[in-house]
């Protein structure tokens, strides 16, 4: 015999108990399983465009992995890791990946903050000047990279002829055929490509610092060093962490500006990891080193973001 | 429900299922040849299940070339398409210096164009790999050619016993030296010798010439080593100047022609006589500084004496003259590009592989009983060729005789030889080489240790 539910929706005025509980219970699972459902999909994109792969790279690592013989792939274990570490290339790489990063990291990180204090000043052309900057950063590595070829060229380039004009040297400089002035040149030309980011970065940590703070130093008669050091440095810490973070992960990843610029020449002067890596498969064939050292330059970025992660942890 | 237990329990299920699947075998490689699959599938069965459709069907076919005479092209697959109107051609070009990795890439990821050029230094690479079609399984008439192709370039193109390519053009490298800039310096003849070389860039560098050799040795360019092996051979007389009959190398030993050539390469840099440019140069700004009069001496593939004596193109115009590589032996290197097939075609069925063939034997075999295209890139171009009766044809010797002293031509042709240890590992090799010549050159490591890892990266890649 059928019951009655007493003041409920008029869609459940005709339920039994049993399909009401029957209902119920649907809604429960649903419940439950909803948040699964919901989660899963993101996490199968991700499961499919990042875990997966990364995972089959590792595993292709392990394995003899020469592109000329696609039916020969025997697992020699951790071979390809020890052959990559202990050649005299790897290390060579890391060393100038080291000098590389070290170089721009500065560089780029003091530009910036020049740059931004003189855009963050009462110059007339600031507002002009913000676009500007932003340009050498909007513009692709590659095409970046084409520019300093072209004005590093020792036979016709720009800077030569400046430099040859104003009488500063009697002959043309072969910037990117000498190996420390090749370093430098590669050094420069990422300095100019990641500087206005930089810049960008530090004049937003400027214009949050309340104009008070400035106020009152200077009611107290601080020089503008004293400003500087005292007010302005410190608060910038957080913006400056973020700035050494990306700009050491750019560098370390850096590729394309080689590729166009250097080639990885003269010598292997400016073969830098990962230089080494697409060398290592694009060029010598061998895909099992070249995902090895992949795997290799992913733990020193992670080691390298851990550490960050840290600093910035004990400075919150 | 604890919200991070359940982002765990799903991250660690899919993990679990992600490295279940990442840890299956690495890429699943053909168990077969294209060829033998090919030969596998019993013509019959495949004619009952798809007719072979009639001539005038539609056919694709995709062309990749590097960018050298990209209108030439053009038009030379224009015209054949005129001759085959069902068949179409495709063409895609890429910068030379980036050529070897982006095919690379592309064959690599199972994205290969149908008919490509070929090198052949890159030959043992890519067949090993099965990433190209020996020719002569699919296009008859590509063993007809063999007899009349020059003995360097049919071996460039051969590997396993098989040929893999007709060739586009067949070239030496040459030694090349300013008349003018010669005379101009009271030097009246051309230099024989390295040492003549030496002597003569110092009296030109004296007279105000700041570097009077340059050479195209960016580590990108593919002309380099090649350069580089040319001063070995003609310092070297008769085979094995590198490496010995079991592919040994023989060059790390003082005072091999290797080391002759390293020791002389050394003493140019550091004496400025050498533009440190050089090791940055490519091909096209070498002819460019030597257009413009900048250095007297260099070494480049013979094409370009026509583009350096074209009326016109400069101050020196018609001043640049050939010399046979200065040396003991004054032998040189032929190499040769060639078209080629790559299993993409095999994969698509035999109408695919007939138009294939058509086109193969228009660019780089007789079209009406005439090497056509061959001979249009040798009188329009220079470039140089493999096929010999072309050195008959009366509209070459007329072509080449503007940019060129035939006679020397034709000697230093003689004098040429492929480059040795073409092998499946000769690519990888080369391009380490070229850092290691660097080096040296540049005074990073003596010349011996540039030779020794040298030889230790071809052990190594022997090896393996």
């Amino acid at each position: 015999m059928a019951i009655q539910l007493p003041s409920v929706a008029s869609k459940e005025k005709n339920m039994t108990i049993a399909e009401f509980h029957q209902s119920k219970r649907t809604v429960k699972i649903w419940d439950r399983f909803y948040p699964y459902f919901s989660v899963s999909i993101p996490v199968l994109v991700i499961a499919l465009f990042t875990i997966y792969p990364v995972l089959y790279a590792v595993r292709i690592s392990f394995y003899r992995y020469l592109l000329t013989k696609p039916k020969d792939h025997p697992f020699i274990g951790f071979m390809n890791y020890k052959e990559v570490i202990t050649s005299y290339y790897f290390r060579n790489s890391l060393i100038n990946t080291a000098i590389y990063t070290m170089a721009v990291v500065i560089g780029v990180t003091l530009f910036g903050l020049i740059v931004a204090l003189l855009l963050n000043s009462k110059v007339k052309t600031a507002n002009a000047l913000k676009i500007i900057i932003l340009l050498p950063w909007a513009i692709p590595a590659v095409v970046g990279g084409l520019i300093w070829k072209w004005i590093l060229n020792s036979d016709f380039g720009i800077l030569n002829g400046i430099l040859y004009s104003l009488g500063l040297i009697k002959d043309y400089i072969p910037f990117l055929a000498n190996p420390n002035l090749a370093k430098i040149s590669l050094i420069m030309a990422a300095i100019w490509k990641e500087g206005p980011l930089a810049a960008i970065f530090f004049l937003a940590g400027l214009q949050l610092i309340p104009s008070e703070l400035y106020e009152a130093a200077r009611i107290d008669g601080g020089s503008s060093w004293k400003i500087f050091r005292f007010i302005t440095l410190p608060l910038l810490r957080p913006i400056m962490l973020i700035v050494v973070i990306y700009e050491t992960l750019t560098a370390i990843l850096v590729f394309d500006l080689i590729y166009v610029l250097t080639g990885g020449g003269p010598g292997d002067s400016t073969s830098l990891i990962s230089w080494f890596a697409y060398a290592e498969i694009f060029k010598n064939l061998n895909l099992g080193h070249g995902v090895a050292l992949a795997v290799i330059i992913a733990l020193i970025t992670l080691v390298l973001i851990l550490i960050y992660l840290r600093i910035i942890r004990s400075e919150e | 429900m604890n919200k991070s237990k359940l982002l765990v329990k799903i991250i660690t299920l899919l993990l679990v299922l992600g490295m279940i699947t990442g840890c299956q075998p690495p890429a699943p490689a053909s168990t077969e040849s294209p060829a033998a699959a090919e030969t596998q599938a019993p013509p019959a069965a495949a004619e009952t299940q798809a007719p072979p459709p009639a001539a005038t069907t539609p056919i694709e076919l995709s062309f990749v070339t590097w960018s050298y005479g990209v209108e030439t092209i053009a038009d030379n697959i224009k015209k054949f398409q005129e001759l085959y109107p069902n068949i179409t051609i495709k063409h895609k070009d890429y910068s030379w210096l980036e050529y070897h990795d982006t095919m690379v890439a592309a064959f690599a990821a199972d994205n290969a164009p149908d008919l490509l050029y070929g090198s052949d230094h890159w030959l043992q690479e890519w067949a090993s790999a099965g990433w190209l079609e020996p020719l002569e399984d699919h296009c008859p008439s590509v063993k007809d050619y063999s007899s009349e192709l020059a003995p360097y370039a049919l071996e460039g193109m051969t590997y396993e016993g098989k040929v893999y390519g007709l060739s586009y053009y067949a070239d030496t490298m040459d030694f090349v030296y300013n008349e003018k800039l010669l005379k101009d310096a009271g030097i009246d003849k051309a230099p024989e010798t390295w040492d003549d070389v030496y002597t003569m860039s110092k009296t030109l560098k004296e007279k105000g010439l700041q570097y009077p050799i340059i050479m195209a040795w960016s580590q990108k360019e593919g002309a380099f080593p090649e350069a580089w092996t040319s001063m070995v051979f003609s310092q070297h007389e008769g085979p094995h100047a590198l490496f010995d009959a079991e592919l040994k190398p023989v060059f790390n030993q003082e005072g091999s022609a290797a080391y002759q050539v390293m020791d002389w390469l050394v003493k140019v840099y550091s004496e400025g006589l050498l533009d440190p440019a050089s090791l940055t140069t490519a091909e096209i700004d070498q002819v460019k500084s030597m257009q413009a009069g900048q250095h007297a001496f260099t070494i480049f593939p013979q094409y370009n004496m026509a583009e350096v004596n074209k009326p016109g193109s400069g101050d020196y115009a018609g001043q640049f003259k050939i010399a046979l590589m200065p040396g003991v032996s004054h032998s040189t290197v032929g190499y040769v590009r060639f078209y080629a097939m790559t299993p993409a075609v095999v994969k698509k069925g035999p109408e695919y592989i007939d138009a294939a063939c058509k086109f193969l034997d228009y660019f780089g075999g007789k079209t009406d009983g005439e090497y056509k295209v061959v001979k249009r890139w040798a009188v329009e171009n220079g470039l140089g060729f493999a096929q010999l009766p072309l050195f008959q044809d009366p509209d070459v010797i007329a072509a080449f005789s503007k940019w060129g002293d035939v006679p020397t031509i034709e000697q230093q042709a003689k004098l040429a030889r492929a480059k040795e240890g073409l092998t499946t590992w000769y690519g990888t090799w080369d391009v380490f080489a070229r850092a290691e010549i660097h080096k040296a050159i540049l005074g990073e490591i003596p010349i011996m240790d540039a030779l020794n890892n040298m030889a230790n990266k071809w052990n190594e890649l022997k090896g393996q």
